[in-house]
């Protein structure tokens, strides 16, 4: 059967659509063969896949043959089943009959004979050409078409159909459309049925020696193409995908080696995409094809499909893995195969897989998981085309070119050299280019990195190529490696490409002048003899390339340098562009690196500023340090270069906030005076400055500072500084954001001079403004280097700057700040509540108590109210306070250490007013004290003694006096309490008189009272009276009442009494020069004894020295009026006795005054009106309602006896025993009226009458 | 030959990473291990693709490349381990078991009381258990 393969080959190609065959009974074809064309290809397709699913084909071209033409006559059998696929799938009669008897006689036998044969589907199409208008000629063609459908027809199939030519036509062809797919369906499952038998039956002898591969593919590759052919493409990717399984199984069962192809010139282009590269029967070996090509073929057959498929990402998917897998075939039989074949053809592979699936993809025709997926294999494709294309660079010496990145790194020295079985040799008259090339490699200077980083390169190659290509030639074995380094280290010592440091020879100088004559034209005429220098393998290789490589592209781009970083930018773009459209970014921003090296190379620095910051920006977000010091200096070169200064600077601060291992000091060294010297520099456009990464600040550890609001502070910040050297810094500052309001800028706190900030930890002190009050935590940290401004964002959590920690922005939730909202930190309050002697100097006791705050250095600001003056020549006292609170602390402290009270005795001190104003001592900054200021209220007036009958009225305000106070504390008196407190001071008697008893002989007992209204114990030691005129002393006494009796102590509070003997005397007025003394005036002597914590106390003027009796005596002299009697009464006023029910409240009542006139009224009080008296009626208002004439003149008759009665209505408003309104006559003196009765007496006043009608119960 | 293990923390940051080669090369297998990430993310956000490998935390091989083959391993916590080998026939199960090993490894490292979680893992005898297991995988 593996002789049909050509024919089959051929035949597959002539083939591309389903064959329906027409027999053409009555010569109708030329008439309707136009429209039969037109109708196809068949739009509704319903064929059955090989499992016997229904699937729908949507466009199904047909091709319409004539059963009379050649291309189906003279067939064999045998050939019909090998190709059943170009068999008519259907047979369609065409008949016309118009005559009955015609059809039964004629056409019917022939039909019969036609359809008899059951391989065959058919159908019958019946052509009526009868016109419509026609009528008998229609019922004739209705009838023989009815016998038709009678005779053909049967209940399972329906095998007619009718096509008027001059009617109406639609349902016909669906109905054709129907039939023939339905033809067509049978046959196929027929057909596939058929294949899958054979195919069955040959794969039982899979294991016999019999079978034969080719056999196998012929039939599968039919059955696939039939499957092609009906459209299930799906089918017949299956059939090729079972296909290469079973191949793939031949190649690799063991036993017969087979050859494996690719020696045909051309072989390295892949054709992995066109199956027609090589006709089959070319590579048929033995019973089975070649794998080089046959796989090749496999995959060309189902990329095909599944491109008809519109499924470009499996093509691409599929030929990834297929690459990689060939690749490894190719591998094995690398010996046999030309130099470094594998590599051009992996080249040539993926690029035209990225072509052709690049081409068929649209964007958007897919599922986007699916497009990512598609661009990511394209994205492998290129790179693992890059790959290869960079190890043929590095063969043919472009090693140079090629950077030694991690990237390349990474896909070079794990790959493998080529194993050819013998490595090329140098071709002959080479010598030329061999010491052109050598001179290349000399050239060659390792580039330093920018800031003088040196490091070693990475290797791009697996092993040392020298060796490697040395030990695989023919003509040397492996052992003689002296010889071979001999002739290496001239290489390694110039180019550095040979990265071995382990093996530089020590005998290097030596070996460098023997290679200076070695490379002399002479020396390389017999390579063969001796190893060959890397110049040689370089050429060698290239001029073995050139014989593998066939592609005229490919080996352009090897031709030259240009060329090949031309393409090797093309593949790296590639693949990285591919790859930022694919889920895999960081393969795309790491080529972008690689990208970013050549822009560089070339001086394209802004292209390679671009790429680089992608790059380093990936690895910094991720924390890849050691990737990222690997390309960050490469972007500070191109920033520098670019005079990009601001991303210069960020670029080497980034570089000193990298791990410090990364970096020697040395270098880490240059970035500092980088950045230095730029900003010390003129900066063109000074740029803020990032340093979060490098300089941290933390507040102290420990509680937050508390302050009080409108206090200053300072506060102490740790930063951390991760420069190398000691950095000097103009400025710094810091902000506060509070942590309640985030919206307003937080106040900055500068730091007054440079600073010098040393490696590692640093404490700075900022001097702290009064705040608002709230929390506080640190915002941003600025500052001025040069002309360079700085800030930081970063807070380290009390360690030194974990340069792994790439989450260290979050900002720290402890405050560093807290100002306490405005509270009383301080009272003052006057110590002593009761009243102080008046006149005199007293000691006015001021609490002061700080409320949790010092009050260090205190100023207390004393401004006394009129009337009190402070006697500063006596200073002021301060001492502690004992309050409660104390006690209990002072108990506390006694327990821990006793000496502790000596130092409390201590606190107590005399301070001195100076303008106003005085400084508290340093122990009174935390405690209680009690401030002594001596003070004199000054009290003009004399004080008055009542007499009994009108009671003590005591004016609280006459003995107040203010003290305001003005209290200046705090960090900077910045803090300010003012109050005023009111101090009282008062007499220190109220006198009261009375008569106590009225002798006949006119002798008064006077008797004084004296209530003591201070709390202090009042000595009495002695008491005299001045009497006014009209009194005098009785007997000879100067009017001391006993001296036995004094000293008199009244106690606080309490009263003593004093009785006077005194008798009115009438005719002293006639001592004309006597002045004329209104009232009398009782002297007191006497002493304190009180305490100035409690209340009056002994003066201070006094205090001073104790010890004399005589000064501790004060003089107290208080007025007394004196009455005389009334003696010649002119006038009586009698007031009437009220009703005898009582008052009561609310009850109207007559209040009556009878006024009666003794005797005429003489003397110098000359009256105008003297039939007349005024009178007044007062009354307290509160106590009486009063209605009627309040005053008023009452006619009153001049004669002795005359009398009148003065009425008034009034309502008590209260009950209780009340003063009565009086009648008083203003208009003659009190000494001529007697009142009956005499003084004030009281009235009984009832309360209301119940009134029951008012009462609400109350529940 | 396994030529590096890394821990990788579930935001991309190398907690661990140690590399078995002699040569000065660590950076290029830094970069092997970087850009795995790529694959484990791409799993890890399409789960649909990867079906029910995420139902366990080995992820598998990452990178089917010619030289070197890359394994990956997720942990409950998102975070990775990565295993370098240059061994072209590696089996499964081996990778698996040596991942147990070493997840065993690592939760006892982070259990450290002092380790910062989220850090990198600085402890020694963490390193050295993991040369440890290393080398006892290199033997088998």
């Amino acid at each position: 059967m593996a002789n049909y393969l050509a024919q089959f080959q051929t035949i597959k190609g002539s083939c591309d659509r389903l064959v329906i065959a027409v027999e053409d009974v009555c010569d109708l074809w030329p008439t309707v063969k136009s429209s039969f064309e037109e109708h196809q290809p068949l739009k509704r397709a319903l064929l059955n896949n090989k499992t016997r699913n229904s699937v729908f084909v949507e466009s199904l071209p047909v091709e319409f043959i004539l059963t009379t033409d050649a291309r189906l006559r003279s067939r064999f059998p045998q050939e019909q089943s090998l190709f059943w696929f170009r068999e008519p799938y259907a047979t369609v009669v065409l008949v016309t009959c118009e005559d009955l008897d015609e059809f039964k006689n004629i056409l019917k036998p022939r039909l019969k004979l036609i359809v008899q044969n059951d391989e065959r589907e058919w159908f019958i199409v019946f052509v009526s050409r009868a016109h419509p208008s026609n009528d008998s000629a229609t019922k004739s063609v209705k009838k023989v078409y009815a016998k038709l459908e009678v005779e053909f027809s049967s209940k399972k199939r329906e095998r007619c159909c009718k096509l008027d030519i001059h009617g109406p036509e639609a349902n016909f062809w669906e109905d054709l459309e129907i039939k023939i797919t339905e033809c067509i369906k049978n046959t196929l499952d027929r057909r596939v049925q058929f294949y899958e038998d054979e195919i069955r039956k040959l794969s039982e002898q899979r294991f016999m020696p019999i079978w034969n591969f080719c056999n196998f593919f012929i039939l599968k590759e039919s059955l696939a193409f039939i499957f092609e052919m009906a459209h299930l493409h799906e089918d017949a990717l299956r059939e090729y995908d079972e296909l290469e399984l079973c191949y793939l199984e031949t190649i690799n069962a063991p036993g017969k080696q087979r050859e494996f192809g690719g020696l045909d010139n051309g072989d390295d282009r892949a054709a992995l995409l066109n199956p027609g590269n090589k006709q089959l029967t070319q590579i048929v070996q033995d019973d089975s094809f070649r794998e080089f090509e046959f796989r090749q073929y496999l995959f060309a057959c189902q990329s095909k499909l599944l491109f008809k498929l519109n499924r470009p990402f499996e093509v691409a998917s599929r030929g990834y893995s297929f690459v990689i897998s060939f690749a490894k075939a190719l591998t094995l039989h690398e010996n046999v195969l030309p130099f470094c074949m594998r590599e051009v053809w992996v080249i040539t592979a993926c690029l035209s897989l990225i072509y052709a699936t690049a081409s068929h993809h649209h964007d958007g025709a897919v599922a986007p998981d699916i497009e990512k997926e598609f661009y990511r294999v394209q994205g492998d494709l290129y790179s693992l085309s890059r790959v290869k294309f960079m190890r043929l660079g590095y063969l043919i010496g472009y090693g140079a070119d090629i950077e030694r990145s991690p990237l390349n790194s990474a896909c070079l020295s794990m790959l493998p050299w080529p194993k050819p079985a013998v490595w090329p040799s140098l071709p002959a008259n080479a010598s030329s280019v061999v010491l052109e090339k050598e001179k290349v490699i000399l050239q060659e200077t390792s580039r330093t990195k920018h800031f003088g980083i040196q490091r070693k390169p990475l290797p791009l190659e697996p092993s040392v190529l020298l060796r490697v290509a040395n030990r695989r030639r023919a003509s040397l074995s492996a052992g003689n490696l002296p010889e071979m380094f001999d002739g290496r280290s001239s290489i390694v010592d110039g180019s550095g490409l040979e990265a071995s440091p382990r093996k530089l020879s020590p005998v290097k100088l030596q070996a460098n002048a023997m290679t200076r004559t070695n490379s002399s034209p002479g020396n390389i005429d017999s390579p063969l003899d001796r190893p060959m220098r890397l110049a040689e393998i370089f050429v060698a290789a290239e001029h073995a390339l050139r014989h593998t490589i066939s592609d005229l592209d490919l080996s352009k781009s090897l031709s030259s340098t240009q060329d090949f970083e031309k393409k090797y930018l093309d593949l790296t773009k590639g693949a990285a562009e591919n790859y930022h459209r694919s889920w895999w970014k960081r393969h795309g921003v790491v080529l972008d690196g690689e990208i970013a090296a050549v822009c560089f190379k070339h001086g394209n620095y802004d292209l390679a500023a671009k790429s680089y910051e992608k790059v380093c920006a990936l690895y910094a977000g991720e924390g890849w340090q050691d990737l990222l010091a690997d390309f960050l200096p490469n972007l500070a070169e191109c920033q520098k270069i670019l005079s990009d200064q601001a991303g210069y600077l960020s670029s080497c601060v980034r570089l000193l906030s990298l791990d410090k291992s990364l970096f020697t000091l040395k270098e880490r060294q240059a970035f500092q005076s980088e950045v230095v010297s730029l900003a010390h520099s003129e900066m063109k456009n000074p740029v803020p400055l990032d340093v979060s990464s490098l300089i941290t600040f933390s507040g102290n550890p420990g509680p937050p500072l508390q302050l009080c609001d409108g206090d200053p502070g300072t506060l102490s910040v740790t930063v951390w500084s991760g420069f190398p050297d000691d950095i000097t810094l103009d400025s710094l500052s810091l902000t506060l954001v509070a942590t309640n309001n985030t919206d307003e800028g937080g106040q900055a706190l500068k730091s007054s001079a440079a600073t010098v900030l040393k490696p590692g930890k640093n404490a700075i002190t900022f001097a702290l403004p009064p705040q608002k009050p709230g929390s506080y935590v640190l915002g941003v940290l600025t500052g001025q280097i040069g002309h360079l401004r700085f800030r930081s964002h970063s807070f380290s959590k009390g360690g030194p700057v974990e340069s792994d920690d790439f989450m260290s922005y979050e900002k720290p939730t402890r405050p560093i700040l807290k100002i306490s909202n405005p509270r009383p930190l301080v009272d003052l309050a006057a110590a002593i509540s009761s009243a102080f002697l008046i006149n005199e100097a007293q000691w006015i006791g001021i609490i002061v108590r700080p409320i949790d705050y010092s009050l260090k250095g205190a100023a207390l600001h004393i401004d006394t109210g009129p009337g009190l003056k402070i006697e500063d020549s006596y200073g002021i006292e301060m001492e502690r306070y004992p309050d409660e609170d104390y006690h209990v602390k002072t108990s506390k402290d006694e327990a821990n250490a006793k000496g502790s009270t000596v130092s409390l005795e201590k606190d107590c001190e005399l301070l001195n007013l100076s303008s106003g104003k005085i400084v508290f001592p340093e122990w009174a900054s935390d405690v209680n004290s009690i401030l002594w200021v001596p003070v004199r209220a000054l009290g003009e007036e004399l004080a008055r003694g009542s007499s009994s009958v009108n009671p003590l009225k005591q004016d609280v305000l006459e003995g107040m006096r203010t003290i305001a106070l003005k209290l200046e504390f705090g960090v900077c008196h910045n803090q300010i309490f003012e109050r005023t407190i009111a101090v009282h001071f008062t007499d220190p008697f109220h006198v009261t008189t009375r008569v106590a008893n009225k002798c006949n002989d006119g002798t008064l007992v006077l008797q004084v009272m004296l209530q003591s209204l201070v709390k202090a114990n009042l000595i009495v030691n002695d008491a005299w009276l001045d009497l006014q005129d009209g009194f005098v002393h009785t007997g000879q006494s100067d009017g001391r009442p006993t001296s036995n009796f004094f000293p008199l102590v009244v106690s606080p509070g309490s009263r003593a009494g004093l009785l006077f003997s005194i008798c009115s005397r009438k005719n002293v007025s006639t001592e004309g020069e006597e002045l004329q003394q209104p009232d009398s005036i009782l002297n007191i002597k006497y002493g304190v004894d009180g305490d100035r914590a409690a209340g009056a106390h002994r003066p201070v003027d006094v205090d001073r020295s104790a010890t004399d009796t005589e000064s501790l005596e004060l003089v107290f002299r208080s007025a007394i009026v004196l009455q005389r009697p009334v003696l010649d009464p002119c006038l009586a006023v009698g007031f009437l006795p009220l009703p005898s029910d009582g008052l009561r409240v609310g009850q109207l009542i007559t209040m009556k005054w009878r006024v009666e006139r003794l005797k005429d009224l003489e003397g110098s009080e000359a009256m105008e009106h003297k039939d007349e008296v005024l009178y007044e009626v007062n009354a307290n208002s509160d106590n009486w309602m009063i209605a009627g004439r309040k005053r008023g003149h009452v006619l009153l008759s001049r004669e002795q006896g005359s009398r009148i009665v003065i009425s008034i209505l009034c309502v008590p408003l209260v009950a209780g025993y009340v003063r009565p309104p009086h009648l008083g006559l203003p208009n003659i003196d009190e000494s001529h009226v007697s009142c009956n009765p005499p003084g004030p007496h009281l009235v009984c006043v009832l309360p209301p009458v119940l009134s029951s009608s008012f009462c609400v119960p109350i529940k | 030959m396994i030529v590096c293990v890394a821990v990788v923390g579930h935001q991309n940051n190398p907690l661990y990473i140690q590399s078995f080669t002699e040569a000065d090369d660590a950076l290029k297998l830094h970069h092997i291990v970087h850009c795995s990430l790529d694959v484990i993310d791409e799993r890890v956000n399409n789960p649909k693709k990867s079906g029910t490998t995420l139902n366990e935390a080995f992820l598998g091989l990452l990178y089917p490349t010619v030289n070197y083959k890359v394994y990956g391993y997720l942990t409950n916590t998102k975070v990775k381990f990565i295993l370098v080998t240059t061994d072209l026939d590696v089996r499964d199960t081996d990778v698996r078991s040596f991942f147990r090993r070493f997840h065993a490894a690592y939760v006892d490292a982070v259990s450290n009381p002092f380790h910062v979680p989220g850090k990198k893992i600085t402890s020694r005898t963490f390193a050295e258990t993991v040369r440890d297991i290393v080398r006892s995988y290199v033997l088998n």
